[in-house]
């Protein structure tokens, strides 16, 4: 039972109590979208933020570069201070304080994991400056503010995000019979579709290459999707996402084998079928086990979160909560390996370590000003144990495979800043009788941990044995 | 269950001995051969590393990127004159160049280009392990894999056992904590988590002066010469320099691609200081994901493009040379009319090389790591067999 609180969230902190019915307690955080414990000044919106980037644009950085062509150290000097001035590097730690406090601090930290898996799955890779001004933004709006709502929804609010179209390439993707591509062809200029936006659609984020597409499939899903863009002005500076139909493939489409007409509603037609598609609920089914249970998960795993979707048309509350009672069943066989953040907020969470900024110093910031450590430490720690939400290498996101977690470096991460971590813990909090009542509270087999630990007598010893044990390691 | 290096010598000189073989003398014939890849990350641009000499179409094409200074190789071919170490070993018969090479794979996107050149596939993501892993395993090497970088690159991903190093610049915890994670591991059957707890705890990397110790490539390479050199140390370190992709202000010989250039040229220093007499058994090999346009930019840069260059380094090469098929740089033989054409598959150098290094037929190779794909065995031209 205590495990498995661990399992669906990050365990139970100094101040709580251990919830008396945890199934229950944990299905009831998932049925709509609680505010944002965050009480700082300002939350920013995705397109205030787009603004900032704007000011960062690749034209104003040519500016500088074209300017101090020959002179490296200025050049590095005004880059800079473009980045203080725009908030590159700010807004990260802001994102993350928000982030993070809702896996401490909210009452739904079961909510809060799952959310974590969904903006993992719509992944912003680390490109192009998204991560540094607009992911974590597009996180909290496009996904978790839909976690209420059908798959469908959030999938077509996900795909037409400014981030995600500038992620994947989406505005460069023209039709070559729409007006401009012929128009362009006439003059000898190519005019071709990006087919990059379209595969990921089909491949990651909905119902994956078993569902048997070829690539006729990704062609004619770009020549849907083309159109949908966001327009960059003279400046450099990027605008809303909107449909363009003048550079819109015309003709109807067919993907999967349905039919689509031109125009723009195609999209959230297709979306639709997708999102029934039957591949695309064992997809994702098979992603939330393997978040949650096990690196392979078994079909009888899977079957009641695909029933739960089928039932349900995909509503996530519904597939959510069949998704933590299959985690619940299989809690006693299966221990998940925990990726570093989920980890690293276990620790923080069971302890009450303080890493968290508070949202004063966050707000205190004055664009333009040197960033100083205390307001970076969630993203340097974030670096440091080789996981950081906004910066994922590929957009296929983080992987959940234990495999890809395991090198000898990164478990000597995990031993060096577990022992970080303890000098965050307030004094009271670091006695041997304090771990004695957390490990109570958060482990099913108490006796066996305390075997362990008590093979050392030092408080700090402790908590580096506790936090490496597969018993943590392992949810 | 997974067979280490050791156990694997041991199974073996067991049946050698009973084939009656004399042991000693063949350990002794065999020297320990070792393989190198640095990974050059953003695209390298090969025609400003190793430029062609006179060539009327590269001097209109990048009237700011010439080098006044390079140094002249061949008839053909010269060097960015800061690649001191490497004109060094080419001095000494120890570096060559395979020019005008790619993987088969151009379409531009640092990412998949990044993800094919280790995979040695043809579809980005689609293939879970790298060539080089692959080859390993082919040739039984497990436990013989040191990465110098935080998680296992997909290059070396395909064998069991590698390790890895990159400075925490944090204290371990002491050795006792160490021994008792490890045995609480073992007495609950956390297999992964005990082998990895055993490379910790028993590898010489872990000493104090790793504390200090800087995590750039200087530091790395001179520790992984200094592996690389114990017999029992492990066959093939895998680096990475950032840095290549240099869309504006590359220009001229202290321009930012120059610095990328020369941090690769400072691990081929620092391996040759630490392998020292042991570099005569080493092959050092570069990746990149593609090259860079022709023609120079409004930045004084340059855009993606195609083909690029493999630097090689090490004892195990035949000679010196720069080795290509040059397909020329007039617009109609340009690939799409910008970039520079490939003409050898690199994939062909990256088998040859593991064929040489490893002691395997190449066209095993071919077979089992790399589907079979058409590749030219160049392991008598490059490589000393």
């Amino acid at each position: 039972m205590k495990d498995f609180v661990r399992k669906v969230s990050f365990g139970v902190g100094p101040d709580e109590r251990v919830p008396t019915d945890p199934l229950n307690w944990a299905k009831n955080q998932l049925n709509s979208v609680p505010k944002l414990k965050w009480d700082g000044k300002k939350i920013y919106t995705e397109k205030e933020l787009r603004e900032f980037q704007n000011k960062y644009s690749l034209k104003e950085r040519k500016k500088i570069r074209d300017k101090y062509k020959n002179d490296p150290d200025t050049l590095k000097k005004e880059q800079r201070k473009l980045a203080l001035k725009t908030g590159r590097g700010h807004w990260i730690n802001l994102e993350l304080g928000i982030r993070h406090t809702e896996a401490i601090h909210s009452n739904s930290p079961v909510f809060t994991k799952l959310w974590y898996f969904w903006a993992n799955h719509f992944t912003i890779s680390s490109i192009k400056q998204l991560q540094q001004f607009s992911t974590g933004a597009y996180q909290r709006e496009s996904i978790r503010e839909n976690m209420d709502q059908t798959f469908e929804k959030m999938a077509f609010d996900a795909t037409v995000a400014w981030p995600m179209i500038r992620h994947l390439d989406n505005s460069q993707n023209i039709g070559p019979d729409s007006p401009v591509g012929l128009k362009r062809a006439s003059r000898g200029k190519e005019a071709t579709i990006n087919e990059n936006h379209a595969r990921e659609l089909l491949e990651l984020h909905t119902v994956s290459p078993n569902s048997g597409y070829n690539q006729d499939d990704v062609i004619q899903m770009s020549y849907l999707m083309s159109g949908w863009r966001s327009r960059k002005n003279k400046e450099g500076k990027f605008g809303d996402v909107y449909f363009e139909p003048n550079i819109h493939q015309p003709g109807r489409k067919r993907i999967l084998g349905l039919g689509y007409n031109e125009g723009e509603k195609g999209l959230s037609k297709v979306i639709r079928d997708l999102s029934k598609n039957p591949s695309c609920r064992e997809f994702i089914a098979m992603k939330l086990c393997r978040y949650l249970i096990t690196d392979y998960p078994s079909k009888e795993m899977t079957k009641p979160i695909v029933d739960a979707w089928k039932k349900s048309d995909g509503y996530l509350p519904e597939v959510h909560k069949a998704a933590i009672e299959v985690a619940f069943n299989y809690s006693p066989m299966y221990k998940k390996f925990q990726n570093p953040e989920n980890w690293l907020l276990q620790m923080v969470k069971m302890t009450g370590a303080n890493i968290i900024p508070s949202p004063k110093i966050l707000d205190n910031h004055v664009l333009g000003n040197k960033i100083n450590k205390s307001q970076k430490v969630l993203h340097v720690l974030l670096n440091s144990i080789g996981h950081h939400p906004y910066f994922s290498k590929q957009p296929n996101g983080w992987s959940d495979i234990s495999d890809d977690w395991m090198s000898p470096e990164l478990l000597i991460r995990r031993l060096v800043y577990s022992k970080e971590i303890f000098n965050k813990i307030k004094k009271n909090n670091q006695s041997n009788d304090f771990y004695a009542e957390m490990i109570l509270k958060n482990f099913d087999n108490p006796n066996q941990i305390l075997k362990t630990l008590n093979k050392r007598k030092e408080p700090i010893d402790r908590h580096i044995l506790l936090f490496n044990l597969p018993e943590v390691l392992k949810s | 269950m997974k067979i280490s290096r050791r156990n694997f010598l041991k199974s073996s000189a067991t049946a050698l001995f009973l084939a009656g073989f004399n042991l000693p003398v063949l350990a002794n014939t065999k020297p320990k051969k070792n393989l190198v890849v640095i990974m050059l990350k953003g695209a390298m641009d090969s025609l400003y590393a190793v430029p062609v000499i006179g060539d009327k179409d590269l001097e209109e094409r990048r009237q700011d990127l010439i080098l006044d200074n390079a140094v002249k190789l061949d008839t053909d071919f010269a060097l960015h004159p800061k690649l001191n170490s490497f004109y060094k070993s080419w001095q000494s018969n120890q570096a060559s160049i395979v020019h005008a090479t790619n993987i088969p794979y151009s379409k531009r996107s640092h990412f998949d280009g990044q993800n094919l050149m280790q995979s040695g596939g043809h579809i980005p993501y689609a293939v879970k392990t790298g060539w080089l892993g692959r080859g390993m395993n082919l040739a039984k090497l497990n436990g013989d894999g040191l990465a110098l970088q935080l998680p296992m690159p997909l290059l070396l991903r395909g064998t069991s056992n590698n390790n890895n190093f990159f400075p925490a610049k944090k204290k371990l915890p002491n050795k006792e904590i160490l021994e008792i994670l490890k045995s609480h591991y073992k007495e609950h059957s956390e297999k992964d988590l005990e082998e990895m707890m055993n490379i910790i705890s028993q590898r010489s990397m872990m000493t104090g002066e790793t504390m200090s110790m800087s995590r750039d490539n200087n530091s790395l390479a001179f520790k992984a010469g200094s592996e690389l050199k114990k017999v029992n140390g492990p066959r093939v370190a895998v680096f990475q320099v950032n840095g290549f992709d240099t869309h504006a202000a590359q220009s001229g010989v202290d321009g930012s691609h120059t610095d990328s250039l020369i941090e690769m040229d400072n691990i081929f220093n620092k391996l040759n200081e630490s392998l020292g007499k042991e570099m005569k058994n080493t092959l050092i090999l570069t990746l990149t994901e593609f090259g860079r346009t022709v023609t120079q930019n409004s930045g004084l840069g340059t855009d993606h493009g195609y083909a690029s260059a493999i630097f090689l380094g090490g004892g195990l090469l035949k000679k010196s040379q720069v080795y290509s098929d040059w397909p020329g740089l007039k617009t109609k033989d340009l690939f799409q009319g910008r970039d520079l054409n490939s003409t050898i598959d690199a994939r062909s150098v990256y088998a040859s090389a593991m064929s040489s290094v490893f002691d395997l037929e190449f066209e095993l190779i071919k077979k089992e790591v790399f589907w079979g794909d058409n590749l030219q065995n160049l392991t008598n031209i490059l490589f000393k067999a």
